[in-house]
């Protein structure tokens, strides 16, 4: 019996995606290292301002959030959503219009930042006219995907699709509420909110863009491509459910760490590092999920490269989340705080777990799309490695230049003078930013390996045409 | 890899025990595959392991740390070194070889905790024994301490860092008796808690400035 036509996945939007996203990766991961370099030879932006650390930096973090981040999110989405609802996705030309409009959004909007647009919010520098269209496009992926949830044929929805719709819904909440500002200009717009209210409100955005959108939205990835890969059910499923319920309920509390010794209330700074502390419990019950999920399925990793990314993001993920709430207490946060310690932190996540994972799931989903072998399982191999040493060197380069940052800015001497000026203690930070350089250069070598093998793995392919199962589970058949 | 196939019998092993901690001590550093093998082919007490073994590797790092800062101070970057009183040096020191002694044997113990998850062997000292060996290239190592100069350090540590997981990965399978490949799982998941581990010592000794235990800070 043959599946009726309009019945079929819609797996070429999923490999437009993917081809998106890592063509994102590339270029903000390149963005990175350029204006890392930059910290060791500033003559580097030959004078130009578009080439200026302070606007290449906005294109490196967008770059990596919106265009690679997002991208690989819409992607695994779409993969996702229609096997575990058996359906093909809901109204598909508006999925291909959230496709072409992220991309375009992306690359406008960083040409934007190169000019010098941008609203000083960290990770919400756009201006207000791309604020207005990531909002449509946004809620126009929140129509497509509850859409297809909407007309599933299984009662039960998959845990996957929990933490992808609290993507959605949430940074569509965030998003909108941080970017209300006043226009001036196309280019210039003013915050609606003033003075400390402003600081609460981005960090609110900010912290819980990382915390939806760079942890759920990716957690959502692990829960559907993990068992995937293992070929097994999620080691406890009751706890996955406990766990997305309580990561969503104390996330949303933890932005004001950011704002620790800062004009705001104390008791504001003290729920949040206590919100950030109790995040833990969460956020390691779903890291054991994920650990004893592929522990069973050990003999998968004869024959599987991607599930060396999985398993090594997932002790990323316990290192990112661990680190995290730890970084919030206050007694801490005064050492680490402006330090680069913060930034090997981000990037301990940003590498090991949101790369990692999506370079995984990547290896495993692009054969598949295709009906193919992937194309070279040693560069596959080589990749890992490449991943696993770049990371590692970043963030021990970065560790040993926070606390030494740390140390020498708080250090006075007998009658409390500062013991050292702030110029010369930046000025001996060039050897850790040369090993950052280095850690960089050798994670981006390895994404470019990722992006020649999955190249010559789609080359001349055409998508498969697969459909949902004629025969519906026995359990769950709504 | 080099296996050594040799069928050992009672006699052999109780000799193999008595001389098993010096040539631990010394193989492990030129020949660490081997000294998995021979591992794999003991179970040591876990008092033997660290009184003739793995206590006197962890007084290396906080004896170096002592002389170092001590007779030079720590140059963190800045022009002039940070110094520190010699009872403030002292008292770090001492946190130091404490943190490494709690580090040994709570690696261990959730070394062997995992084993069950990952069908290894989950003799205590068998764990501690491995922990030692592939700690044992960074005890060496923190002779660089001698030098307290932290980019130094760092430019020595970072590459036998790299060799020591590079020895976690390899003797997991070998000296617990696992397939490589659920070594490789429940060697990832010892690197997640050494990571944790390590971060932890971090925030722990910050903790520790701010309340003014270590270095003068102003907050």
């Amino acid at each position: 019996m043959m599946a009726d036509a309009k019945n079929f996945y819609n797996n070429q939007i999923v490999i437009r995606l993917v081809q998106f996203s890592v063509i994102w990766a590339v270029a903000a991961i390149a963005a990175g290292v350029y204006i890392s370099a930059e910290l060791l030879w500033p003559q580097l932006d030959f004078g130009q301002f578009w080439l200026s650390f302070g606007r290449l930096r906005p294109l490196h973090t967008n770059g990596i959030i919106f265009g690679f981040g997002v991208s690989a999110l819409m992607a695994t989405a779409f993969y996702s959503v229609q096997r575990t609802c058996h359906v093909p996705l809901f109204a598909p030309r508006l999925a291909w219009f959230c496709c072409y409009g992220w991309q375009l959004l992306v690359l406008t909007g960083g040409l934007s930042l190169l000019a010098g647009f941008n609203t000083s919010k960290e990770y919400a520098e756009l201006e207000w006219p791309f604020d207005i269209v990531i909002a449509i496009i946004w809620v126009c992926f929140g129509i497509v995907f509850f859409g297809t949830i909407a007309r599933r044929k299984i009662k039960a929805i998959y845990i996957s699709n929990w933490f992808y719709g609290a993507l959605i819904i949430v940074i569509a909440m965030l998003h909108i509420v941080n970017s209300l500002a006043i226009p001036v200009t196309l280019g210039k717009s003013y915050s609606l909110y003033a003075g400390a209210q402003d600081a609460v409100v981005q960090w609110w955005y900010g912290h819980n863009a990382v915390g939806f959108l760079l942890t759920g939205g990716f957690l959502g990835m692990m829960y559907y491509f993990l068992p995937k890969h293992a070929g097994r059910p999620i080691w406890s499923y009751r706890l996955s459910i406990v766990a997305f319920w309580a990561f969503t309920y104390s996330y949303i509390w933890a932005g004001p760490h950011h704002l620790h010794y800062n004009s705001i209330p104390e008791w504001v700074q003290s729920l949040g590092m206590v919100m950030s502390v109790v995040l833990l419990a969460p956020s390691w019950a779903t890291m054991i999920n994920g650990v004893m999920t592929v522990s069973t399925a050990w003999e998968k990793l004869r024959s599987d490269p991607a599930l060396k990314f999985i398993v090594l993001s997932l002790a990323f993920y316990g290192l990112a989340t661990f680190e995290g709430p730890m970084m919030s207490i206050r007694s801490v946060n005064v050492v680490s705080h402006f330090t680069d310690w913060t930034i090997g932190h981000v990037h301990s996540g940003a590498l090991g777990w949101n790369a990692m994972i999506t370079y995984g799931t990547f290896y495993f989903m692009v054969p598949r799309l295709v009906g193919r072998e992937l194309y070279s399982t040693p560069l596959a191999n080589l990749h890992f490695w490449l991943a696993l040493a770049g990371t590692m060197l970043y963030i021990m380069a970065m560790w040993a230049a926070g606390v030494s940052q740390g140390l020498l800015w708080l250090s006075v001497d007998q009658i409390g003078e500062l013991s050292f000026s702030f110029k010369d203690i930046m000025a001996s930070m060039a050897p850790y930013y040369a090993l950052r350089l280095v850690a960089g250069l050798i994670f981006l070598l390895g994404t470019l390996l990722m992006a020649y093998n999955l190249f010559m793995t789609l080359k001349g392919q055409q998508p498969v045409r697969s459909a949902p199962p004629l025969m519906q589970p026995a359990h769950g058949v709504g | 890899m080099r296996r050594l196939r040799i069928a050992v019998t009672a006699d052999e092993a109780i000799a193999m025990s008595k001389e098993f901690y010096s040539k631990l001590l010394l193989e492990s550093v030129y020949q660490p595959l081997v000294s998995f093998e021979q591992l794999s082919k003991a179970n040591p007490s876990v008092l033997g392991v660290f009184f003739r073994y793995s206590l006197w590797l962890m007084v290396l790092p906080p004896a170096f740390a002592l002389i170092g800062a001590a007779n030079f101070g720590w140059r963190l970057g800045a022009p002039d070194p940070l110094l520190i009183s010699a009872d403030a040096l002292l008292l770090v020191s001492i946190g130091y070889f404490l943190a490494l002694i709690f580090g040994l044997f709570s690696t261990a113990l959730i070394s062997r905790w995992m084993a069950s998850t990952y069908g290894a062997n989950t003799s205590l000292g068998r764990h501690m024994a491995l922990i030692t060996v592939v700690g044992q290239p960074l005890a060496v190592a923190s002779v660089v301490h001698l030098f307290p100069d932290v980019f130094v350090n760092v430019l020595v540590l970072i590459p036998t860092m790299i060799w020591s997981m590079y020895l976690l990965y390899k003797g997991i399978p070998i000296a617990l008796e696992t397939p490589p490949e659920r070594g490789m799982l429940m060697a990832s998941s010892l690197v997640g808690w050494l990571l944790v581990a390590a971060v932890s010592l971090l925030g722990m000794s910050m903790s520790l400035w701010t309340l003014g235990i270590g270095p003068l800070l102003g907050v």
